[in-house]
């Protein structure tokens, strides 16, 4: 009798156990991860980014999505509302944010390194923010190829002349400099289709043989 | 000898509690509608680029101006005082947080951050005095849960099914576990996905700002469905992991409701009226009762009333204006 009653609870708690965690099976349902995974290693391969944290945020990124709760405060703070959230695509990730340069640079305001509550993004001096750094590909930059003078990414750098500035050769093709930060104005303004300027890892950037 | 002579009466205002828990939640929402307009309206001004809008954000711009002109002259600046939603906000410079997001923030990095901490502080010491009262008088999803409770009701008068079922309350407890728990396996804030308060703050600003709902608004409906089919208010009686954290935290709470046991008739309208199915007409609110004052509000003789203890009062028997207890007692007599 105890025995039965014993399994009967037993069972009573495993059905208690699975109904608890149906919410989170639809949840994650609802955010699929394969997919997600699937999408960054084609970006990877790429060596182009377009899912790029915001800055000050930590560069480990299961760290980053450790300490991120979703709430929404960088995005909400964001002057140029260039910080967007994964959605449907980011499992784990869901509702964590990321700014996407082809669509819009962050113009490193700070805002919301210092509006985050936790520690996702930490407010970082304007030296050593980190998101990466621009690169450009010199078969495809007009002035680069010779099609004509354009300047755009040289023009809009918040940075200016530690980040990015003209060939000395010729003072219309531009090059990348050491101080660049990552912040994806100039991908934003390259008015070249196939953008031949782009944000890559810092280690995977190849700003000394660019610049030499 | 009349009954009524020497009966404690509930202070008056409190019957009126319940208008003001109404208008608490409808600011609260509207605050959640407005602040993404009002972050809209900051990166129109901050472009400093009015020409170049389209005549419907132009229109925007235009309306937020004059509510706004009379407050700041500087919009991208001053607009930034209020920000965020109930899962984490700013609020004239003071950082507020859910318990719940300090607790998974925890469990999915499997350390302290003081500062985030810190945030939740002023949540956690309300929680302990007033109990589980943010479910009643500040989750914008309550604002929701409860006009889709009416909304049953008008259902079930029209003659169609609406589910009442009971299940255990301790399943949200279990919720709140397993959620925990998978936060720590899997590193991230988990929670935040399921937890409604979370959803409803976050898919209005991506509605309003981002141009769209995002996957939290198809597991908000699928809420209300559970509300409206299976449960009333179910999903914040049996699943809701942050209801479940501030049942824990409220369990020896201060503030609670207490029957007057000489006032009572019995009639209980307060157990028809509780949106979390207890029971108040038996003195039994227990952990879940969230102090929502729709009982006092309610009840027809002025038997319900707050009183300051960290235990529910005992059990008082049937009311002594009820059939039951005046039968009992012929000698006492009707006044």
């Amino acid at each position: 009798m105890q025995r039965r009653s014993a399994l009967q609870r037993l069972i009573r708690g495993a059905a208690l156990l699975a109904a608890a965690s149906l919410p989170y099976g639809v949840a994650r349902l609802l955010a699929p991860e394969a997919r997600a995974q699937n999408h960054n290693r084609e970006h990877n391969r790429e060596h182009k980014r377009n899912h790029i944290r915001p800055p000050g945020a930590l560069k480990d990124d299961a760290a980053f999505v450790a300490a991120c709760i979703g709430c929404g405060l960088c995005g909400e703070v964001c002057p140029p509302r260039c910080i967007r959230f994964h959605d449907r695509d980011g499992g784990g990730k869901v509702n964590t944010p990321f700014i996407n340069p082809e669509d819009k640079g962050c113009t490193l305001c700070n805002k919301c390194m210092a509006v985050c509550p936790t520690e996702a993004l930490i407010e970082t001096p304007l030296d050593e923010i980190d998101m990466g750094i621009a690169q450009i590909d010199r078969a495809a930059c007009y002035p680069w190829v010779d099609r004509g003078i354009c300047g755009a990414c040289v023009s809009v750098c918040p940075l200016g002349e530690r980040a990015i500035g003209f060939e000395m050769w010729n003072q219309y093709r531009p090059i990348i400099k050491d101080g660049c930060v990552g912040c994806g104005l100039c991908v934003e303004v390259c008015p070249e289709p196939s953008l031949p300027i782009w944000i890559v890892d810092r280690a995977e950037g190849t700003v000394a043989r660019h610049t030499v | 000898m009349s009954l009524t002579m020497g009966t404690p009466k509930p202070f008056a205002l409190w019957r009126h509690l319940n208008k003001l828990r109404w208008l608490s939640l409808s600011i609260v929402f509207a605050m959640l509608v407005a602040l993404p307009f009002i972050h809209v309206y900051q990166t129109y001004t901050a472009a400093h680029a009015y020409d170049l809008l389209a005549p419907a954000e132009k229109q925007l711009y235009d309306v937020m101006e004059t509510l706004t002109a009379a407050f700041t002259d500087d919009p991208a600046e001053d607009l930034d005082a209020i920000k965020g939603n109930t899962w984490s906000g700013s609020f004239f410079g003071l950082q507020l947080s859910d318990p719940l997001a300090v607790a998974g923030q925890m469990a999915a990095g499997l350390k302290l951050y003081a500062p985030f901490l810190l945030t939740a502080l002023i949540p956690v010491l309300f929680t302990l005095v007033l109990g589980r009262f943010f479910c009643g008088w500040i989750c914008p999803a309550t604002f929701l849960y409860e006009l889709n409770t009416n909304v049953s009701t008008w259902l079930a008068r029209l003659g169609f099914k609406v589910g009442n079922r009971r299940f255990d309350l301790r399943l949200k407890y279990a919720v709140l576990g397993v959620g925990l728990l998978l936060s720590a396996a899997t590193g991230s804030v988990l929670m935040a996905a399921i937890y409604p308060p979370a959803i409803v703050g976050r898919e209005l600003y991506y509605a309003i700002a981002l141009g769209g709902f995002g996957a939290g608004a198809a597991f908000f409906v699928g809420t209300l469905l559970f509300d409206t089919l299976v449960a009333r208010r179910g999903f914040c009686r049996y699943l809701c992991p942050g209801g479940a954290l501030y049942s824990l935290l409220g369990r020896y709470r201060l503030l609670r409701i207490r029957r007057i046991v000489e006032n009572c008739n019995d009639c209980a309208k307060c157990n028809a009226v509780c949106e979390f199915g207890l029971d108040p007409l038996r003195d039994h609110f227990g952990q879940e009762c969230n102090n929502c004052t729709a009982c006092i509000a309610v009840c027809p003789t002025q038997a319900m009333t707050f009183v300051l203890r960290p235990t529910d009062f005992p059990k008082q028997g049937p009311g002594h204006l009820g059939k039951q207890y005046r039968r009992a007692h012929p000698d006492q007599g009707a006044h």
